[in-house]
């Protein structure tokens, strides 16, 4: 019996003309990264090295599948000081390790000179940068794993510097090559209770507050005053800004500034309580110049169209889509969805740049695609559905000619996050291509069967564990689709 | 009022207890078995945070500040005023400090924002009480200029007197420019507030969050500082009041995006405010360390003008 294989996570089509080079697509399924040559779809590499198998992926299902078995839940990490502490800027490609601590890569970005890939690892919640060779190939140049699960990544306009927006609201800088790490000098500071008794004032927490007291006179006795550092990060990083609310996304924009002076860089954060703040980019990101609020329910995505750079498109769990320019901090337009999609989350609003500029919009778990293109009123104009074999995951523009690339989920039953189909076809549909022409002013689409993805859907990903209980297919299932669980409740009656 | 509260809940729980036992001895007849009545279970509804500034409701708040033209009207559809919120006391409490500052700015809509319920309807009943009795007191002396009758006794009877506020005479505002709203600041401030709204944002006493692992909790903390510079105006000052020393020497080594934004007043300054003297002396919490004998550390910050952009 074939076995089901990891649907693409995240496309990332990686952009090298500028250099002279093919581009490259970089995705991610299961616990690999992998890259394509966008033209052909032929596999160039994939990152960690060590589960490639000689044949086609339906060959040798059973030998990768001890591999595959997803690590426990939650995973005590191996410190990473000593992961790194002897050589901060580079580690091991990991062929010696036998699996590794994450099952997924949610998230996979490149510079703009696609000199750099970045990726995120789920459960070690490590920040990974790895160079792109010029046949595709990846090194891993660093690996950082932040104190908080980083919910969404950004890279600035300089491509210098990665944000990283995390589960409790703040929004950390690293650099995107680290620098030589030196670690400050923190003075072993003796635990003393900072409340006195003229700060408290309930009988039970003055009683508490003298055990406290009684417990470091002891440990100084004892001269017990070890270094705890065990929450400090071993490399550069900076907190730039914080929300009170677990951030959803992240994006860095630079706009034109007055003439004569230098662009404008902003930050974009998007938050489970129904804010995108606007703040100024580093180094004054403590300036807030202004709020979009207009939504009622949380905001999953926040989309700058490239072509576009003051038109602000965001989507979450309320049913609308709000246009925003964002500059000024004006609602510009709210789309409302149609009614079938009424309780759907947005997945994502990806920006496809074609002869008319297009954004279509992924809804969680939803085998179907709408689609808008924004006017030059900046104004969105619905263009109807596309219906594809499976959930959408992730969308990604190939080419300049109208082709996108959709991951789809082959593995549940379109529309569903939890019901798996209940068996797998050898080769598994991983991406579809869809083909966008422009008649009469209004958008057609059609399915692009073409000798791309059928090279990139044959080669496959790693297969997913033949036998797997309904605790383990919910850990797989709840990767791919967390935003639900965003959703506030509501006790209403 | 509390008795009757009490009562009810009583009931509630009475109640529930009924539906729960009904399980136990079922019989054939259906009838015998009940549904639950959503009465007993109401929750009294959780405060809607308003979408944004303009779509809060401020009028129901302030109705002597409600604008006289009806057609004025927000993006939540009501009433707007003739002035804008300015004065915010961030975990209000009891609301000692909006009375006792309402009369030193009579022309000044201030609020109290407190996150738990109870303590909340107190405030709003205290405001709407000491309001009722300006009414009262203007009325009687209303009355006392036209028929000129000398020498009349206070209508109201000392011992049900306020902490702070007064419930004799009559102060200037007439307590019709405080008000206490049910909020969570951390996260909702600028739901409230506009850009460069405020001119003044009170936090006394904050919950100091002893452990290292909640100082992300903590009420003035460095992301949050942003938060309350967006809603001040340039020249706004934020006081703060603790007994924690550790908590007051938060900011003595300031990162670059404090500096950036605040500047300390000098004591000085601080004695000439008088409502630093508010502060430290007439909220409920400042009379608790007081009768601790527990230090009061204060500390305001002046807003500065945003910085310029790197050039």
């Amino acid at each position: 019996m074939t076995s089901f294989q990891h649907p693409f996570q995240s496309l990332k089509l990686v952009k090298r003309q500028s250099q002279g080079l093919p581009n490259v697509l970089v995705t991610s399924a299961g616990p690999y990264i992998y890259s394509y040559a966008a033209e052909s779809g032929q596999r160039l590499a994939v990152w960690p090295e060590h589960i490639e198998t000689s044949g086609g992926a339906a060959s040798a299902p059973a030998s990768t599948s001890d591999d595959q078995a997803p690590p426990e839940k939650k995973i005590k990490l191996s410190s990473p000081e000593n992961e790194s502490e002897d050589n901060p800027s580079t580690t091991t490609d990991g062929p010696t390790n036998k699996s590794p601590a994450w099952t997924n890569i949610p998230k996979v970005l490149a510079t703009s000179d696609g000199k750099h890939v970045v990726a995120l690892t789920a459960e070690d919640k490590c920040i990974r940068v790895f160079s792109l060779s010029d046949d595709g190939k990846f090194k891993e140049l660093s690996s950082r794993n932040m104190a908080k699960k980083p919910c969404a990544l950004d890279l600035t306009h300089d491509d210098q510097t990665i944000l990283c927006a995390d589960k409790f609201g703040d929004v950390y800088s690293l650099p995107l090559i680290p620098g030589e790490y030196i670690k400050p000098k923190i003075q072993a500071k003796k635990a003393k209770p900072v409340a006195t008794t003229l700060t408290v004032h309930s009988k039970r927490n003055l009683r508490s507050l003298e055990q406290q007291h009684l417990h470091a006179e002891r440990a100084e006795k004892a001269e017990e005053v070890q270094e705890e550092e065990k929450a400090a990060l071993n490399f550069e990083y900076q907190l730039i800004l914080g929300h009170v609310s677990m951030l959803t996304d992240v994006i860095a924009v630079s706009l034109p500034g007055a003439p004569g002076s230098r662009p404008r860089n902003y930050i974009l954060t998007a938050d489970r309580d129904e804010h995108i703040r606007v703040s100024r980019g580093i180094p004054q990101a403590h300036v807030i110049e202004r709020h979009c609020l207009g939504h009622t329910s949380l905001i999953s995505k926040i989309c700058i169209p490239s072509w576009a750079p003051s038109v602000l498109i965001s989507g979450g769990g309320d049913g609308q889509l709000l246009v925003w320019n964002w500059s000024e901090g004006q609602l510009h337009q709210s789309v409302p969805l149609s009614d079938s999609f009424q309780d759907s989350i947005v997945s994502g609003i990806w920006d496809v740049s074609l002869t008319s500029m297009l954004v279509p919009l992924g809804l969680l778990a939803s085998p179907q695609l709408l689609c808008y293109t924004l006017e030059s009123d900046n104004t969105l104009k619905s263009q109807g559905v596309i219906q594809l074999s499976g959930n959408v995951l992730d969308v990604a523009s190939i080419d300049s000619h109208g082709s996108v690339l959709v991951s789809v989920d082959a593995v549940r039953e379109p529309g569903s996050t939890d019901m798996w189909k209940s068996s797998a076809v050898s080769p598994q549909i991983l991406t579809e291509c869809l083909q966008a022409s422009n008649s009469d002013g209004s958008l057609k689409w059609t399915v692009n069967e073409e000798s791309r993805t059928a090279c990139i859907n044959a080669r496959g990903t790693s297969d997913l564990p033949a036998t797997l209980d309904a605790k383990q297919k919910k850990a797989i299932d709840d990767t791919l689709y967390n935003l639900g669980n965003l959703r506030k409740r509501t006790f209403d009656d | 009022m509390a008795t009757q509260v009490a009562g009810k809940r009583q009931q509630r729980e009475e109640y529930r207890r009924k539906i729960q036992e009904q399980a136990e001895r079922v019989d054939g007849d259906v009838s015998n078995v009940k549904m639950p009545k959503k009465r007993f279970f109401r929750q009294r509804a959780r405060m809607r945070t308003p979408i944004s500034p303009a779509h809060m409701d401020w009028a129901s708040h302030y109705p002597a500040f409600v604008d006289p033209d009806p057609s004025k009207i927000n993006l939540g559809g009501t009433r707007k005023l003739i002035k804008d919120v300015e004065v915010v006391d961030i975990g209000c409490g009891f609301g000692g400090l909006l009375v006792g500052l309402a009369p030193l700015l009579p022309d000044t809509l201030m609020v109290g924002m407190e996150i738990r319920v109870s303590v909340l309807d107190y405030v709003r009943s205290r405001v709407s009480a000491l309001r009722l009795k300006q009414q009262v007191l203007k009325k009687t002396a209303a009355e006392k200029s036209t028929n000129q009758t000398p020498s009349e006794t206070p209508t109201v009877p000392e011992d049900e007197d306020d902490e702070v506020g007064s419930t004799t005479t009559i102060v200037p505002g007439n307590y019709e420019n405080i008000t206490g709203i049910r909020a969570n600041t951390m996260k909702f401030l600028p739901n409230f507030f506009g850009h460069h709204q405020l001119s003044k944002i009170f936090v006394c006493f904050p919950d100091p969050h002893f452990k290292a692992r909640k100082h992300k909790a903590r009420i003035v903390s460095e992301s949050l500082n942003a938060e309350y510079a967006y809603v001040l105006k340039p020249g706004g000052l934020m006081y703060t009041i603790t007994d924690v020393e550790e908590y007051h020497h938060w900011g003595d080594e300031p990162t670059e995006g404090i500096r950036d934004l605040w500047e300390l007043l000098s004591e000085e300054e601080l004695d000439a405010d008088p409502c630093v003297q508010v502060m430290k002396f007439e909220t409920e919490e400042s009379k608790k360390v007081t009768r601790n004998n527990g230090n009061k550390y204060v500390a305001v910050f002046r807003r500065k003008a945003d910085p310029e952009w790197p050039a």
